[in-house]
């Protein structure tokens, strides 16, 4: 997994390319989540069109960023779900808990402006 | 006679789950089997893996994991073996209770379960806990 990272309209957006399975790539990412939160940057969008599949530890990550974000104040919302992911969010039932946009730019909007 | 039969063994770590996972998805796609099955049965695979690394080995650098796959006629097998003493795979409570809805871990063995026809644990000789998943592939390989 490759981990970028911008950001746009006072949010930074994430985007992970490539497998979310486990490893030091994975953890590479749950830290960046929580350095955010220490740098008191706290309104997040993952943008997943590049992964290609995630296991329970990318889903893990993901609500850890989750719950880190929005107990700071902020919120981590997601865009661009592509049908493998939805199909585990759904079975999990985590679509109930997560903000979930079809495109980047919606998902920034959704967020007010600062 | 199998379509395909091989194995791999990794050291105990998760920095060699990539490498599990190449074996599985190269081999996959050698015999032409559908994308999106094949990332299933990686998922799956990859949930098991990790649970034989962190739960079954309990994270002993000095093990290892052993994956062996075999396919035949239209069925996918995949055993993960480790070298643990065993353990409860089911002991875990359930991750759609509301209560574990928002917890970090617990999901691997629901949805490695989820993504297979079955998933069954048991005892391989010389090694530790064996977990077998058996996926149907019938129609979704491209020379069929």
């Amino acid at each position: 997994m490759k981990l970028a990272s911008r950001e746009a309209q006072g949010v930074v957006v994430l985007e992970p390319k490539g497998k979310i399975m486990g490893g030091p790539d994975a953890t590479a990412m749950h830290e960046l989540l929580h350095d955010l939160v220490a740098h008191d940057k706290k309104r997040v969008v993952i943008d997943l069109s590049g992964v290609d599949w995630m296991n329970s530890t990318g889903l893990g990550i993901l609500i850890s960023g989750l719950t880190t974000m929005r107990n700071a104040g902020g919120d981590l919302k997601l865009a661009n779900v592509t049908e493998k992911i939805e199909s585990l969010l759904t079975i999990t039932k985590l679509v109930t808990v997560f903000e979930t946009f079809d495109t980047t730019q919606s998902a920034l909007d959704s967020f007010p402006r600062s | 006679m199998a379509r395909l039969k091989r194995e791999l063994v990794i050291p105990n770590s998760q920095t060699h789950l990539a490498e599990a996972d190449d074996f599985i998805e190269s081999s996959l796609e050698s015999i032409g089997l559908d994308k999106g099955v094949i990332a299933d049965i990686a998922i799956s695979a990859t949930e098991l893996i990790n649970n034989a690394i962190l739960h079954g080995n309990r994270g002993n650098a000095t093990k290892k994991v052993l994956i062996r796959l075999l396919v035949d006629g239209d069925r996918v097998q995949v055993d993960i073996i480790d070298q643990g003493d065993g353990f409860d795979p089911f002991s875990v409570p359930s991750p759609l209770a509301p209560e574990n809805l928002l917890k970090e871990v617990g999901r691997g063995i629901f949805i490695s379960k989820s993504l297979v026809d079955s998933l069954e644990f048991g005892r391989e000789p010389g090694w530790g806990t064996r977990a077998t998943l058996i996926k149907s592939v019938a129609g979704s390989i491209e020379s069929q």
